[in-house]
């Protein structure tokens, strides 16, 4: 499964995000995501990638594609997914 | 200016005796206890054997994520104010924003989101694991209950927290009661909420040598309040809401009033951080009565607070016969906490909603495995079953805390 996809998987559990309305480039709060519930979020996304989103970088993130986008440069190159 | 009276018109209830009203006062009623030996995941090394734990399932009351953004504390909260605003008919019936600008909510926990600072306790010092989820904060602080309810049904009047340990919810209801007669809102959720029974917690408890141990013949009466045999309190967990509200604004909309608040006794012993102190007591009680304009005569049942310690409880019976004089021997008290446990923060709530059980159908609720009472505790008992009587003109509801705060609530039948 692609990164996106995965991201969209974990939006639809933990932020109880209708699947078929969610546009990967509509600005969160447009899809009912208040900064808290997306803090504790960001807190999903990095156990289930393994990855560290820096504050700065957090702040730079307003929809599911950018988060896509900084996920897939923080991930290691090869053969993990 | 006349007194703005205050009506009940809602009331909801989670408890290890079920988590509506309607099974809450089943339970009270067979003299069903909810105490239970706990969960050895419970319990852990705390040397803790009972408890009196609710049987929760948050899928069953809350969607999807919503249950995780949420401790346990809160989503007792929330289930029992659910229950109360839907039976009041509150919210339904004031849609309005600016109509919720004149309903409030006020609180009492003693510990908060006990579970939450757990589970981070378990992981930054069992794990040495710092991530922590965020959270965490939100969850655990102590207005966190009381706040989601005024966040879930948009009620954006007075909002107060109280955490005066064992008197807490008392201390709100009372608190909220006054909200509403001094003009400052037109109706008040009040209530509280516990939810404590973590390993850590309890054996904070077992160290203050304040538990009862578990009875081995029957796990389910090791909390024997006014009973020669008793060895202390159980602990118990839980929530309590009533919808309070000012009676013409509850009549105007043709709410069912239960009850009216019509007495709140609030006092410090200052004398010590556990010992009880009757003299406190006493002029909580004479407080009470005096705002609520009775004679003591007039008090048809007293919930006590009854906790089944050695010390306190023979307080208590020393100060409601240093009240009522002649009349302590003929008004029925009982101590509720030896079915529901100790709620801590919530009890004063479940409290107050077991001492408006007489209303509903003269149904006076037992202390319950009370079979030998002792000589130093001498009221007039409800011992081991339910009494079936007249309903009563009113029923005063007893909450005394660590700390010495002292919290008496009268209630007045509609």
């Amino acid at each position: 499964m692609d990164t996106l996809a995965r991201i969209k998987d974990l939006a639809i559990k933990e932020l109880a995000l209708d699947p078929a309305k969610i546009d990967p480039n509509a600005p969160l709060a447009e899809l009912g995501v208040d900064s808290l519930s997306f803090i504790e979020f960001m807190f999903k996304v990095e156990d289930e990638f393994g990855v560290k989103v820096s504050d700065e970088d957090l702040r730079k993130i307003k929809c599911l594609a950018d988060l896509e986008r900084h996920v897939a440069a923080s991930l290691p190159a090869a053969g993990k997914a | 200016m006349p007194v703005r009276r205050v009506a009940v018109t809602g009331l909801g209830v989670v408890s290890a005796l079920g988590n509506n009203l309607a099974e809450f006062y089943r339970s009270l009623a067979a003299a069903r206890s909810g105490v239970r030996r706990l969960p050895d995941d419970v319990t852990l090394g705390s040397g803790v054997q009972v408890g009196a734990l609710a049987a929760w399932d948050a899928a069953a009351h809350f969607k999807g994520p919503e249950a995780a953004a949420l401790d346990r504390v809160s989503q007792f909260a929330l289930t029992a104010a659910g229950e109360a605003l839907t039976a009041s008919g509150l919210v339904a019936a004031q849609p309005a924003a600016t109509a919720r600008e004149r309903i409030g909510v006020c609180w009492g926990t003693g510990m908060g989101g006990a579970q939450t600072l757990d589970a981070a306790y378990k992981s930054v010092y069992g794990k040495n694991d710092f991530r922590l989820r965020p959270l965490s904060v939100v969850m655990a602080m102590n207005n966190a209950a009381g706040s989601n309810v005024a966040v879930k049904w948009g009620l954006r009047g007075p909002f107060a927290n109280f955490s005066t340990a064992c008197s807490s919810s008392a201390m709100a209801i009372g608190e909220a009661m006054h909200a509403i007669r001094a003009g400052r809102a037109d109706a008040m959720l009040a209530g509280g909420s516990e939810a404590l029974l973590t390993p850590g917690m309890l054996a904070a408890w077992q160290a203050l040598r304040t538990l009862s141990p578990m009875d081995a013949d029957d796990p389910a009466a090791s909390c024997k309040p006014f009973d020669q045999r008793r060895g202390g309190l159980v602990l118990g967990e839980g929530a309590a809401v009533l919808v309070l509200e000012e009676e013409a604004h509850a009549r105007a909309r043709g709410a069912t009033i239960h009850a009216f608040i019509s007495g709140y006794g609030n006092t410090c012993d200052a004398t010590h951080m556990s010992k009880p102190d009757r003299d406190g007591q006493v002029r909580a009680m004479a407080l009470a009565l005096g705002e609520s304009g009775l004679a003591p005569e007039a008090i048809g049942y007293i919930n006590a607070h009854g906790t089944a310690t050695i010390v306190g409880d023979v307080v208590e019976c020393e100060a409601i016969k240093a009240v009522f004089g002649d009349a302590a021997m003929r008004i029925p008290v009982s101590s509720t906490k030896s079915m529901h446990g100790h709620l801590l923060g919530g009890a004063g709530a479940i409290e107050m909603a077991a001492a408006l059980m007489p209303f509903a159908d003269g149904i006076v609720p037992p202390t319950a495995h009370l079979e030998r009472p002792d000589p130093a505790c001498a009221v007039r008992h409800v011992a081991l079953k339910a009494e079936r009587g007249a309903i009563p003109r009113a029923v005063m509801s007893n909450s005394f805390a660590f700390g010495g705060s002292n919290v008496v609530l009268i209630a007045e039948r509609a």
